[in-house]
């Protein structure tokens, strides 16, 4: 065929697309996001007064500097601690959203469970992680115990639902080749759904520890254990920025260790379901 | 004596409006090699997907002698391997109707892991026992395959282009290895192959299927060469 021939062909007109069929339910979402956005502007307000908003927040700033390294054992110890909530949560979340994702799972679960479950699971996500810490430290006081159970829980909201979409977006047809060489349902699932869909599950699990660190550590500002507490104390003491600063500093070295270590893991597991070998 | 596993009656199959065969009929006896030949597009994988129960058939009826022990097992043209399985683990799935959902709950016995290792090693699998499905090249995948369907132990096995990406030396073997395993059993294969040296080597019974006229189809029984 000649190529050359068909483009120059005056009778061959570029098919007209009217401007309306750009606007899929996308667009329509871009477009709506960016209206409500400008409309919004106008009711966002200053105080009215006349401030020197650059003088206020250099003069501030100038303040968490430097860090007060005097300080950095006591942190270190509250960061520990930090680490210790966010590892338990995540364990325990781990365990609950497998058994919870299974029953919110539509190529697992029976109808008569699947939307009660994901109702349940509606409910744990509407609930903020700080106000699981609140209802937990009323429950069982001012502590570390408290932050495992709020993360947990709020942990599990998220989980369960990235678990179960997971499960029901996994390659399902080893599991359908298993059942038809006679294996029962659990088989088929454990040996043909599973393999498949763990790589993404673990990658699921690493995200929610990273985002459990950065959790448990604005928890302790209610009493749910961890460096928060360092922080609220440093907040509200006069003259302690230098200290907050240093706590903050240390929290964004772990975290940025956790996302460096994270990104790394869950590569090697896409490349190695992607059949790319090292 | 041999005995006739499946019974096909005038067994037909349409299309959106285009019938891909008609009339057809034939037996798959015991012990026996079939292959389905025929261009791409002509109705192969969909003939043994109505002989597997997978897709009802336009018309006719297929009349199955197996009783409930005995089963049919296919090999699929997309594999359907577990990825993000071990090579291992994929080949131990075909025993899992040996076992009972409990049993395997916490892996396989011993001495069946040891016969898949030794099956593995037939199909020349035995170094990448412990890799990932996943990264397997294509052929590799295509013999783990076949390897997981053989130990089903299946009276009837479906083979759907079961060669297609092999090199012509161990699609002679793979086919050997069906033939042979089938045979020890008394169990038969129906199989679609493009290679017409290789349905001569193997095959008992030949259906031709014809892109033109789907009533002229064609049944022969030949010698194959490879007994």
């Amino acid at each position: 065929m000649d190529l050359g021939k068909n483009l120059s062909n005056p009778s061959m007109k570029m098919q007209h697309v009217p401007w309306h069929s750009r606007f899929d339910l996308l667009g329509i979402t871009v477009l709506i996001f960016f209206a409500s956005s400008v409309i919004a502007l106008p009711s966002i307000e200053g105080s009215g007064r006349d401030l020197d908003y650059l003088g206020n927040l250099s003069r501030f700033a100038a303040q968490f500097f430097p860090p007060d390294w005097s300080i950095l054992d006591r942190t270190l110890s509250g960061l520990l601690e930090t680490i210790q909530i966010a590892l338990v949560s995540t364990l325990l979340a781990i365990i609950l959203s497998f058994i919870i994702s299974l029953g919110a799972s539509r190529n697992v679960a029976p109808i008569w469970l699947l939307w009660p479950t994901r109702m349940l699971l509606n409910l744990i996500r509407t609930i903020p992680s700080l106000l699981w810490a609140l209802l937990a430290v009323v429950i069982v006081g001012s502590n570390s115990l408290a932050g495992v159970i709020a993360l947990t829980f709020y942990s599990v909201g998220y989980l369960a639902k990235f678990f179960s979409e997971t499960f029901e977006s996994a390659d399902l047809s080893s599991q359908k080749a298993l059942k038809s060489l006679g294996a029962g349902p659990l088989q088929a699932f454990q040996y043909g759904l599973w393999p498949n869909a763990r790589p993404i599950i673990w990658s699921h699990c690493l995200w929610m520890l990273e985002y459990n660190v950065r959790s448990a550590s604005i928890i302790g500002y209610v009493g749910a254990g961890g460096i928060g507490l360092h922080l609220k104390l440093y907040a509200e003491s006069a003259d302690s920025w230098n200290k907050f600063s240093l706590v903050l500093l240390c929290i964004l070295v772990i975290v940025t260790l956790l996302d460096f270590a994270g990104e790394k893991i869950r590569k090697s597991l896409r490349d190695k379901l992607d059949g790319v070998t090292s | 004596m041999s005995q006739i596993l499946l019974d096909i009656k005038n067994l037909g199959f349409c299309l959106e409006d285009r019938w891909l065969f008609r009339n057809l009929e034939f037996s798959v006896p015991t012990c026996s090699f079939i292959a389905i030949t025929g261009p791409s597009g002509v109705g192969k994988t969909t003939l043994l997907r109505s002989l597997n129960q997978q897709i009802r058939a336009s018309e006719g009826n297929i009349h199955s002698s197996l009783s409930r022990e005995y089963k049919t097992s296919m090999i699929f043209q997309d594999l359907q391997l577990s990825n993000g399985a071990s090579t291992l683990t994929n080949a131990l799935s075909g025993c899992l109707s040996r076992h009972s959902s409990l049993r395997t709950l916490f892996g396989f016995p011993r001495n069946e892991k040891q016969e898949c290792l030794n099956w593995l090693a037939k199909f020349g699998l035995e170094n990448k026992s412990h890799q990932w499905a996943s990264t397997l090249s294509r052929g590799e995948r295509q013999r783990l395959a076949i390897c997981r369907t053989l130990l089903s132990s299946p009276t009837l096995l479906l083979a759907d282009e079961p060669v297609a990406s092999l090199d012509s030396s161990w699609a002679i073997k793979t086919l050997k290895i069906i033939k042979d395993t089938q045979g020890k059993i008394g169990g038969s294969v129906v199989c679609s192959l493009h290679d017409e040296e290789q349905v001569r080597q193997f095959a008992d019974f030949v259906l031709h299927l014809n892109p033109d006229n789907p009533e002229a189809w064609t049944w022969e029984k030949i010698s194959p060469t490879q007994a």
